[in-house]
């Protein structure tokens, strides 16, 4: 049904998302010292899907505008790397970040810091972990932050090229007595997702 | 000892795995990372086939793969290596290979320990059988698959709900195992309860069974959700985790619906029809009544107030009978019971008004089970205009045939007068002669007198025909002889486009009955089918006998039975319909052109037939002809004949040779007159009209007296005297007229110097009369 099915076969997928996973419990543990409380981030879903597609499926689960901290990087493979939360989630995750002691109008001004610090850990977690097990090293970009709904977030008006897929991480953040939700995509070009699939391989070779 | 101890050993590793079988008890594993060396428990080492010995001691770290089915071995190797690379958990199911070739389904769950530095230093964790698990879970699997049941999960104070891949495809959403509540509830409809109520986050959901409405973002379709579920207790963390199930009841939903929207309409429906019925039965102007079978009303509309002058309530549970005009109950009663027994019936009952008189009420019933409806109409008016009508026809009826009989016998009169005076004349004259001693040419007189008679009796009995009360000469006669005789003035009669046949039956019977009457009634029929064939065909005459039997005659003929001879003229014409049959006897009646018929001809020889003791029949086909048989008694006797008495002697004045000019378009009246005034002494000129008459009265010629018809062709007598007067104003005329009506204005038609005598005349009246103008004795 996925485009994942397509690239990968089934056992490349449950190494990408072992690689993923190794990604994403550096991330959560990094998380939790953070905020100092229990955080689960549910094992994530891979898809590889089309930019639209993307913008499609967070479409359809999302009723309201997304924030994103955005991250490019480059090595074997490149692109851009998006944590994307509900706008709403926003206040929640600066607040479970830098606790209860500040005012609203507090948190609203910290909101754009504590969320790219945020994104900062999770994605740099997420991204090296991969790198690390499979043997490369990827230079990413200083993080940034953006604001719309998905089809803004993944270019999909500006971009007609379909060359471009997106890696697409559907990953819970579970953070206890906060309700907070969000996504990992990672923009790719066929090239460099072809790369990958060679370094998924190597990975697999590796370690069976 | 050895063996004995290691068989006990052996038995007891037996019974160990049995228990583990039949437990499912779980079995722990401890990866020393650093170290590199795996230690597990001897359930672990039972269920992975290996020494419980030596894996308690510590082995290397392949141990920890040992047993693993070849097809899950690389997916396992690739989770293990994501716990060693830093994956926080760890979470496989795969399949352990048995002893006995067979395999077992594990779950196998672990974490990883990470030292200060955050580097993992240790993978824990413990397998589950979950063979059982499995079936189950298939078998769970299948049966969502087929009822379409999707699956879900909640932990209460969280955000997000776990979900089954159908639970995702009912939702019309991508499939996925963790959905945010949020995102689900915003897709049911506002005003249906939410799959999970998030107002009070970490408090207990409504258990109850719910239904929503959701539009699928896949295909913006609405579909009815049916929410079941319960609370169970949380083995993994505290707090409580509210497990259910949704399906899609969006068809039963919809049946419903429609099924409460047919109900509504028919209830619609219903009341409106009541409303309708209601309606018609209030505002009704005829009647509308139920009654039981028993007879006696259930239920009257409030026409029967106005009809019958009783308030409806008063006749409810009454007896229909009750209500029946007196005189008709008998009747009634047993048309009653037709009504009650029957299923429909129509019929016209009168009911007693209030007031006591009768109403005509014409009814339609219909019987439905224990009840008869009845529907009526008041038809009193109606019947009484219509016996009006009937009685104002029959009226102008007989004032018309009144009127006919009146010009007819005004007619009539002038020519039985004209008849009567050429026999009385010529009579007179004979007796003058026969007293003078001249008894030459008195043939001729008596030839004339006779002529005359023989006219008149002959008129006389077409009228005593047309009236029914003829006196007929009643004989035998030979039917053959007769209508054989006629058959040259038939063909006279027809002409050459009609073809005569004229079949008589040799044996034919004498029939007793008047020979003229008859020789008319069978030319009359012969003219009848000539003119029913405008372009020509084929008459037959037949004559035959018949023995009518009581079987042979129809209802309502005047007909006895007995013998017969028939005379039947047929023709190949137009035909007549029944309505024209039906009337075809009655007097006037007739399909000819104005002018061309009398309307007399049938209805002469109905009575002639009737009072011969015999009938007419007509048989007609429209289009292809006609055939009326005439029956007449069939007899052998011999009817005598009649014979008449003389007058005495009687002398009149004689003239003295003045001259006297007679106008009279009749011949023998002209010739009698003529002849009368010549005997009694005067000299006489003739004229036959005016036109002759003018010349003579603008002549130099002596004329004493003008003796002049009333009723001349052209000029008539009245403006022929004028003339006369205009040239001769001292002549002397006298009118003889036949016509009554003439004679009833006598002063307003006479001038002076006029006198007036009507026919039938003596000739001694006349000798008198003419005596008296020409000495100037008249009053006038």
């Amino acid at each position: 049904m996925t485009q994942a099915e397509i690239f990968l076969g089934e056992l490349e997928r449950d190494a990408l998302t072992e690689v993923v996973n190794i990604g994403v419990s550096r991330a959560a543990a990094s998380l939790r010292k953070m905020v100092n409380k229990q955080v689960i981030l549910s094992v994530p879903s891979i898809a590889i899907v089309t930019r639209r597609s993307a913008a499609a499926l967070i479409g359809q689960r999302e009723s309201e505008g997304l924030i994103a901290v955005q991250q490019h990087f480059e090595g074997p493979f490149s692109g851009r790397a998006l944590l994307i939360f509900p706008e709403s989630n926003g206040l929640s995750l600066a607040r479970a970040i830098v606790g209860g002691e500040m005012t609203e109008d507090e948190l609203i001004d910290m909101e754009d810091e504590a969320l790219t610090e945020t994104g900062n850990i999770i994605l740099n977690g997420c991204l090296g972990s991969m790198a690390n097990m499979l043997q490369h090293s990827l230079k990413m970009s200083l993080p940034d932050v953006l604001r719309g709904d998905s089809e803004h977030l993944f270019d999909v008006l500006e971009t007609s090229n379909e060359d471009s897929f997106v890696l697409f991480l559907y990953i819970n953040f579970s953070v206890r007595e906060h309700d907070i939700r969000g996504y990992i995509a990672m923009i790719m070009d066929l090239p460099s997702l072809d790369k990958l699939k060679m370094l998924i391989a190597d990975f697999i070779e590796r370690v069976t | 000892m050895d063996s004995g101890l290691n068989a006990e050993l052996d038995l007891a590793r037996q019974r160990l795995k049995l228990m583990i079988d039949a437990a499912g008890a779980t079995c722990g594993w401890e990866w020393d990372i650093p170290a590199k060396r795996l230690t597990a428990d001897a359930r672990f080492a039972a269920i992975t086939n290996q020494d419980p010995l030596v894996l308690a001691q510590g082995v290397s770290t392949e141990h920890f793969f040992n047993a693993i089915h070849p097809d899950d071995l690389k997916r396992v190797k690739l989770a293990v290596a994501g716990i060693l690379g830093g994956s926080a958990l760890f979470s496989r199911e795969y399949r352990l290979l048995r002893d006995d070739g067979g395999f077992r389904w594990v779950h196998a769950s672990g974490r990883a320990l990470y030292d200060d530095n955050d580097e993992p230093v240790k993978f824990i964790g413990m397998l589950v059988d979950i063979t059982e698990q499995k079936r189950t879970q298939e078998r769970l699997r299948i049966a969502q698959v087929a009822g379409g049941i999707g699956t879900f999960e909640y932990v209460s104070g969280y955000g997000t709900i776990n979900v089954s891949e159908q639970f995702c495809r009912l939702f019309g959403l991508h499939p996925a195992k963790v959905l945010p509540v949020r995102t689900l509830n915003l897709l049911i409809h506002p005003d249906d309860n939410p799959i999970i109520n998030l107002q009070n986050p970490n408090g207990f959901q409504d258990e109850s069974n719910a239904e929503f409405r959701i539009t699928r973002p896949d295909d913006g379709a609405e579909r009815w959700l049916a929410r079941r579920g319960e609370y169970v207790d949380d083995i993994e963390a505290e707090g409580r985790r509210y497990i259910g199930v949704i399906f899609d009841v969006t068809d039963a939903k919809r049946t419903q619906q429609r099924l409460r929207e047919a109900n509504q309409a028919l209830a619609e429906r219903a009341r409106e029809s009541i409303q309708e019925r209601n309606r018609v039965w209030q505002n009704s102007r005829d009647l509308l009544v139920v009654i039981g079978t028993d007879g006696v009303f259930r239920d009257v509309n409030p026409a029967w107030s106005t009809i019958l002058g009783t308030e409806p309530q008063a006749v409810i549970g009454s007896r229909v009978l009750d209500a029946v005009w007196p005189e008709d109950r008998d009747q009634i009663r047993a048309l009653l019971k037709d009504v009650i027994e029957n299923l429909h019936s129509d019929l016209e009952i009168r009911l007693t008004h209030r007031d006591g008189t009768p109403r005509t009420i014409s009814w339609t019933t219909s019987h439905e089970g224990d009840v008869v409806y009845a529907y009526g109409r008041d038809v009193t008016i109606e019947k009484e205009q219509r016996a009006a009508l009937q009685e104002t026809e029959a009226q102008l009826r007989q004032a018309q045939k009144m009127e006919a009989v009146g010009q007819l016998t005004g007619g009539i009169a002038h020519d039985f007068n004209n008849m009567l005076t050429g026999v009385i004349g010529a009579l007179s004259v004979i007796r003058r002669r026969i007293a003078a001693g001249r008894l030459d040419e008195l043939d001729k007189f008596i030839d004339a007198a006779t002529s005359s008679a023989e006219r008149a009796a002959a008129l006389t009995h077409r009228l005593l025909a047309f009236s029914r009360r003829q006196s007929l000469d009643r004989q035998s006669l030979d039917v053959k002889q007769l209508v054989s005789s006629m058959e040259d003035l038939f063909r006279r009669t027809l002409g050459e486009q009609v073809e005569l046949m004229i079949n008589i039956a040799a044996d034919t019977w004498k029939a007793v009955t008047d020979p003229n009457q008859l020789e008319s009634a069978i030319l009359n029929l012969v003219i009848n089918a000539r003119d029913a064939m405008p372009e020509g065909g084929k008459l037959t005459i037949e004559t035959t006998n018949a023995a009518l039997g009581e079987a042979d005659l129809a209802q309502k003929e005047s007909l006895q039975p007995g013998n017969y001879v028939v005379i039947a003229v047929s023709d190949t014409g137009i035909g007549m319909s029944q309505a024209t049959i039906d009337k075809a006897f009655d007097p006037f009646f007739t399909t000819k052109p104005i002018g061309q018929g009398t309307g007399l001809g049938l209805s002469m020889i109905y009575g002639f037939a009737q009072q011969s003791g015999g009938h007419v029949r007509i048989y007609s086909e429209t289009g292809l002809g006609t055939t009326v048989k005439l029956y007449l008694p069939g007899s052998h006797e011999d009817v005598a004949a009649a014979i008449l008495d003389e007058d005495p002697v009687y002398v009149p004045p004689r003239g003295e040779g003045e001259k006297v000019l007679v106008v009279e378009d009749d011949a023998s009246v002209r010739m009698l007159v003529v002849d009368v005034l010549k005997d009694l002494g005067y000299q006489v000129i003739e004229a036959v009209d005016s036109n002759q008459a003018i010349p003579l009265l603008e002549g130099k010629e002596r004329i004493d007296l003008m003796i002049s018809d009333v009723g001349l062709p052209g000029l008539n007598g009245r403006q022929l005297a004028e003339i006369a007067l205009s040239n001769r104003p001292k002549l002397k005329v006298l009118f003889i007229t036949g016509y009554a009506a003439t004679a009833a204005s006598r002063g307003d038609f006479l001038a002076p110097g006029m006198e007036m005598i009507t026919k039938p005349f003596a000739i001694d009246d006349l000798a008198q009369k003419v005596r008296e103008i020409l000495t100037g004795q008249a009053e006038a």
